[in-house]
């Protein structure tokens, strides 16, 4: 199959997913109320006479949302993590390899414990100050292992993004230790999940997700390029520390705002540009648009499961995720190129 | 000895370059011309200073004197894509961090004519599978590069450089890690490559460098030796290649640089 058409079967999948999933649940609403209801409240299409405002109002102010959500998150997970992949030319690296994870995790900690008190505090505090705490870590990372200098050496920028990650990991737990009755808070971002997005949260994620998404799809060809390393990306017109810097930058923002909406989603970013890789080969111009899409479906099903047993869907992409890893890595032992 | 006397334009020449890296000079005093459709071993002993020249001959690494022309251009008015569709630069060791089929690779090669964000154009699969072609691996298309053997690797590597449809076309110990009977394909490859296409109307022009000092008396008409980060000689194997400059250059007894 071509890659087109891989793209563009997996793109149906997804929709069909997404209504599907916006339908499911404890309140079931059949797939085409869920049409009829979005075309009507979105687009003002004159359909369905016998929807009840109850349906309405899940679909519209709960599910809908949440279902964005999980398809912004995905995205951007998987998107950065060919990114990510692709410049450091190393297929376990995932979005989270320059300490945004810790970052946002001790950010958000912090943010439970501040005595700050108000309405636009209560509504997006705990994520502005994982975004910051994302963006913070990076560069830290960035200045240390002198990204855009023209110095770094991958194995550098990946040793210094483990020990930066340590380092803010022992501060979160320094932060755990001492915030008593948040603890229980703290914990349900560490897992990541989607509960209670609403659309104002959703908005400030998705813009910046979906901008730094399409601007980093658009540097494809030095992403292709840096499949060559860095002298062979150099060799095929590619300013190198520029592209760098510039892709670094839009995966490092996509993955902030996906940490601050949904907090730790593990392996997503990980796994689905291995999985892409698989059905449409090693151009990350053509691994890029499969990822985002599959990043979403995958995350957007694992929130289904979630939210269906009640458990946070960083604990479904980690259930579902670490044994592929694990598979991965059996398949690289065994000869297999990852 | 150069083309360039009879032609109004200078595909690639070197005017008193000097190069500097990390505060120690690698390279100092190296003049040459390169014209179309020349074959050009560049010989010399480890860390002479032969692979910062193909660097710097293709702006990978700035002149810290002197000047280098491209296409008639002092290299540094020219963008980074444009020197890319002007001179391929083959390494020899080519790793993927991915399992990347070969007609992948090569497809890397067209990155320098692309536009936009898309993936390879049908035109530039057909340049890459042109290119497969020319260099008799067509029976590899569609394997790992990760498991071709090195002598199979080495030819995806120069697909990939003839992908890249330049006028010059640079290897990088091209036959390094290779037996007897694949070190002379290469060899007859890189040879029967040279001058057999005008690309932006100019010879193709082939400039290696190499190890085998047979290789280079057999099919290079042009070497230029690298020793101690300048030029010692430049001309026809015979010129070049003799007992004596070897023994110098490389530091071996004369006596046993008369049999090389």
């Amino acid at each position: 199959m071509g890659v087109r058409r891989v793209t563009l079967l997996s793109l149906a999948a997804l929709v069909l997913v997404a209504v599907g999933a916006i339908g499911f649940g404890v309140a079931n609403i059949a797939p085409l109320d869920v049409v009829a209801i979005i075309g009507k409240s979105l687009l003002g299409l004159p359909i369905g006479g016998e929807i009840s405002a109850g349906s309405t109002s899940i679909v519209m102010e709960i599910r809908l949302p949440r279902i964005l959500a999980a398809i912004a998150v995905g995205a951007a997970l998987a998107t950065s993590g060919v990114a990510f992949q692709s410049l450091l030319r190393n297929p376990l690296a995932d979005p989270y390899v320059l300490g945004t994870s810790s970052g946002a995790a001790l950010g958000a900690a912090i943010a439970f414990l501040l005595p700050i008190t108000g309405i636009a505090w209560e509504l997006g505090g705990v994520q502005l100050a994982a975004f910051v705490g994302a963006l913070a870590s990076v560069a830290l990372v960035w200045r240390i292992a002198g990204i855009g200098s023209g110095e770094e050496r991958i194995a550098s920028v990946l040793l210094v993004g483990y020990a930066v990650a340590s380092l803010l990991a022992a501060a979160l737990s320094l932060v755990m230790l001492a915030s008593g009755a948040n603890l229980r808070a703290i914990f349900g971002f560490l897992l990541g999940g989607l509960d209670g997005v609403t659309w104002p949260r959703l908005a400030a994620a998705a813009v910046p997700i979906a901008l730094a998404t399409l601007l980093l799809a658009r540097r494809g060809r030095a992403l292709a390029a840096f499949l060559l390393g860095d002298e062979g990306a150099t060799h095929l017109g590619i300013d190198v520390r520029r592209e760098r810097r510039i892709a670094v930058a839009l995966a490092t923002l996509a993955t902030a705002s996906a940490v601050a909406l949904a907090g730790l989603v593990g392996f997503v970013g990980l796994v689905v540009p291995h999985l892409a890789r698989l059905a449409v080969g090693s151009d990350p111009r053509a691994v890029f648009p499969l990822s985002a899409i599959g990043g979403a479906l995958l995350l957007l099903l694992a929130d289904t499961v979630a939210r269906t047993i009640g458990v946070p869907v960083g604990v479904i992409t980690a259930l579902i995720g670490a044994p592929f890893l694990l598979w991965l890595l059996h398949r690289a032992r065994a000869g297999y190129a990852l | 000895m150069s083309a360039n006397d009879t032609a109004p334009y200078e595909l690639l020449g070197a005017k008193n370059l000097q190069v500097d890296l990390g505060g120690t000079t690698i390279l100092r005093d190296v003049s040459l011309s390169i014209g179309p459709g020349e074959r050009v071993a560049i010989v010399g002993p480890n860390g002479a200073g032969k692979t910062t020249l193909m660097r710097a001959l293709s702006g990978a690494v700035p002149a810290t004197s002197g000047e280098i022309i491209l296409c008639s251009e002092p290299i540094q008015n020219l963008s980074r894509e444009t020197i890319a569709r002007s001179i391929a630069v083959v390494s020899s060791d080519i790793t993927l961090p991915f399992a990347t089929r070969v007609d992948e690779l090569v497809a890397l090669g067209r990155i320098p004519h692309g536009r936009g964000p898309a993936g390879p154009s049908a035109h530039d699969r057909e340049r890459a599978t042109a290119a497969i072609e020319r260099v008799g691996a067509s029976h590899l298309q569609r394997r790992d590069v990760r498991t071709l053997s090195a002598g199979e690797r080495q030819l995806a590597a120069v697909a990939l450089g003839l992908a890249q449809e330049t006028p010059i076309l640079a290897l990088d110990e091209p036959t390094a890690h290779l037996d007897l009977r694949h070190r002379m394909e290469i060899a007859d490859l890189l040879i029967s490559l040279a001058g057999d296409e005008t690309i932006m109307k100019t010879k193709r022009t082939i400039v290696a460098i190499f190890h085998e000092l047979d290789i280079v008396r057999d099919g290079f008409s042009r070497v230029i030796l690298i020793a101690n980060g300048t030029i010692a000689a430049d001309g026809t194997p015979a010129e070049v290649l003799t007992a004596e400059r070897i023994s110098n250059a490389w530091g071996i007894p004369l006596e046993r640089a008369a049999r090389l």
